[in-house]
């Protein structure tokens, strides 16, 4: 009994640390967005507050905080306050299963550096991230003015649109790994390039064996794909600022604009982190099995349980890494592309991204199917 | 297990009073939102019963696509007029009574079903791990022309949704 | 040789931990919103809580009217949406079938389900219902 309420405990810890996690990672990704942005523009950027700036998010939320609280006299008062509550939660959902590092055991116990490991992981993180959709509709209609009204439609109808290629890019994914599971698949990525083609072994030993040289157009769908779920320029149309001035949230103020903040970083997070999984190998580190990573450390230390939190770690660290590489890309592709106008968008989305996402999955199945056969 | 039964009450606990709040609530945009509370509720359930990929599916089908479409629609329109003229008169009330009459008979028939036919029924479920496969291998092999037929049912309905917004005539602007 | 332990354990959904993380965050985000409304300042100015406009007062009509294309989009999308769920048990099940040696048969029904999907994409586009203006 003692072990089970122990497990309960920590299981309760660790989704809440998960949780935190992905919320004090959005001040850092603002600092980087603000410092980044000013470093693209030959400029300075928030640099006064502690050193490179870095407090300046604090001041910030401290600001958040005491900002006076306010509610627009046309709004719906319930849908209004919950929109930014709800924000919140398809997000934290969807990046608790996301694995973040190989599993730990120590002693009888094994922790895995992941919220929760569902064995529909893809469907999952699927579903609960297209709830995303009903936080911008109750904020649009919440705040009773027609721009939010408008701009939460465009930003649901661009979010549905691109999900149609999101969904078939992964469907090539799953032909790739024959699994739902997100663990599963980090797994087959390691070590270098190898597969068999008609009952020969493949093995190519300079790179190592991710998805993306497997599925290099499926890994530039995706790409596209969560940059319009995350509402992120080139695609933010929802709040393209000379009609819509902020779309779906320009009621909001305070740290109700904060709380969707959260959330748009947190669809950020989500999405670079299941590109790094399904991908650019997930928590494994390029070119080595954790089975070989596991010995190094040992002959190292010659301390099994020591050598299996020395992988836990190095793992960990790899996954924040790439993760961290995913979300510099946003920042940069935000002052790279010009934004799209909305015909550009939708046609972007419908006739030329699922087009190609459909012909990638025939691609992948003929190749299969050969390979195999 | 003790805690599946404690999860299982609290959801059909949700689901319920969800849907009660789908038909007793006149506001329809609350009324909307509590279905999607059902659905997700029902999604849940699903899990319990061990079938992932159908809660997945409930996920994204019905809370994330069907629902939205719902919302949004409600949402643009102020349905007052509309709310009045189906709250009231007697065939509001004559359809009022059919729908509890067959919620007394879908009840009254749950409950005989299910109190000799459940050890049945449990005896079928395939270990959770291999459902998704062995739902994948029924719906290719025996299923299949269900299967088949249904894309051209989907095709069939994208086809008649453009039908129905070419014509003109209705309350929108084209 | 110690083995390092398997990559995966399958343990289903954990419900319980989605619905306690649920709940978890909806709790705290009321929290902060409640903390937020009690630590701000409180000024009233009739016009500061009207809805936002470019300075005239906001019209009272809430039903407004919008292009039909987000409802056909939606519509659509609908559509599109439950093809591409009904792939999934096929992507996951297809090398399962090439083993067993029914490649050919696990493709050619994908193959005719495929078949109607792009055959309905392309009669879309063509009857340009997905145009935009």
């Amino acid at each position: 009994m003692g072990k089970d309420v122990f497990e309960v405990t920590i299981n309760c810890i660790k989704l809440i640390v998960v949780f935190l996690m992905m919320v004090q990672a959005v001040p850092i990704l603002v600092w980087l967005e603000r410092r980044g942005s000013a470093f693209i523009q030959n400029r300075f950027g928030p640099n006064r507050v502690g050193p490179l700036g870095l407090v300046q998010l604090l001041a910030d939320a401290v600001k958040f905080l005491f900002k006076e609280e306010f509610f627009p006299e046309n709004g719906t008062k319930f849908l209004y306050y919950a929109a930014p509550v709800v924000a919140l939660v398809p997000a934290t959902l969807a990046y608790c299963a996301i694995p973040l590092g190989h599993p730990l055991q120590y002693g009888e116990y094994l922790f895995r550096l992941q919220g929760f490991d569902v064995n529909v992981g893809i469907v999952y993180v699927l579903g609960v991230s297209g709830l995303a959709a009903y936080a911008i509709l109750l904020a649009g209609f919440g705040s009773g003015n027609k721009y939010s009204l408008l701009g939460a439609l465009r930003a649901s109808a661009q979010i549905i649109s691109y999900e149609l290629a999101l969904g078939l890019s992964i469907v090539g994914i799953i032909l790739l790994y024959g699994t739902f599971n997100l663990n599963e698949m980090v797994a087959m990525q390691q070590g270098p390039l190898s597969f068999s083609f008609r009952g020969h072994e493949i093995l190519v030993s300079w790179l190592p064996n991710w998805g993306i040289f497997y599925q290099p157009l499926g890994f530039v769908l995706f790409f596209a794909s969560i940059f319009a779920e995350s509402n992120r320029l080139p695609f933010d149309l929802a709040e393209g600022e000379a009609e819509l001035v902020a779309g779906f949230h320009v009621e909001y103020g305070g740290f109700k604009m904060l709380l969707f903040f959260i959330g748009e970083y947190g669809h950020m997070m989500v999405g670079s982190g299941l590109l790094a999984t399904f991908y650019m190998g997930g928590y494994g580190i390029p070119y080595i099995t954790n089975q070989a990573l596991w010995q190094t450390f040992m002959d190292w230390t010659q301390d099994g349980q020591l050598a299996h939190i020395l992988v836990s770690a190095a793992t960990f660290a790899m996954f924040s890494f790439k993760l961290a590489l995913c979300l510099w890309f946003f920042v940069q592709v935000r002052w790279t592309l010009p934004r799209f106008r909305y015909d550009q968008l939708m046609d972007l989305g419908w006739k030329t991204m699922l087009p190609w996402a459909l012909f990638n999955v025939i691609a992948t199945a003929l190749f299969i199917f050969v390979a195999h056969g | 297990m003790i805690s599946d039964a404690i999860l299982f009450w609290i959801l059909a606990f949700l689901s319920l009073s969800a849907g009660l709040t789908v038909v007793m609530i006149a506001n329809p945009i609350y009324s909307a939102l509590a279905l999607v509370m059902t659905m997700v509720s029902v999604a849940g359930l699903f899990v319990t019963l061990g079938a992932y990929f159908l809660a997945g599916v409930q996920l994204i089908v019905y809370a994330g696509a069907v629902m939205v479409l719902f919302v949004m629609v409600l949402m643009l329109f102020d349905l007052k007029n509309e709310v009045y003229a189906f709250t009231q008169g007697l065939l509001t009330n004559v359809v009022k009574l059919g729908c509890l009459g067959l919620l007394a008979g879908l009840l009254a028939g749950t409950l005989v079903l299910s109190s000799y036919q459940s050890q049945e029924i449990q005896d079928k479920v395939v270990a959770a791990a291999d459902q998704t496969k062995a739902l994948g291998q029924l719906l290719f092999t025996q299923y299949l022309f269900g299967f088949e037929v249904l894309g051209i049912l989907l095709l069939i309905v994208a086809i008649g949704a453009v039908a129905l917004s070419r014509s003109r005539g209705g309350t929108h602007h084209v | 040789m110690p083995q390092l332990i398997p990559a995966t354990i399958n343990s289903g959904l954990p419900l319980a931990g989605v619905l306690f993380l649920a709940t978890f965050v909806l709790l705290f985000g009321s929290f902060l919103l409640f903390l937020a409304s009690k630590l701000g300042t409180r000024k009233y100015d009739p016009v500061k809580y009207q809805s936002y406009e470019c300075g005239i007062p906001a019209q009272e009509k809430k039903d407004t009217k919008i292009s039909v294309k987000f409802y056909l989009t939606a519509i659509l999308f609908i559509v599109f949406d439950i093809e591409i769920i009904f792939m999934y048990p096929w992507a996951r099940t297809f090398k399962e079938f090439i083993d067993s040696g029914n490649g050919l048969y696990i493709l050619a029904s994908m193959g005719f389900f495929l078949f109607v999907f792009i055959f309905g994409l392309f009669w879309e586009v063509k009857s340009k219902a997905l145009e935009w203006d």
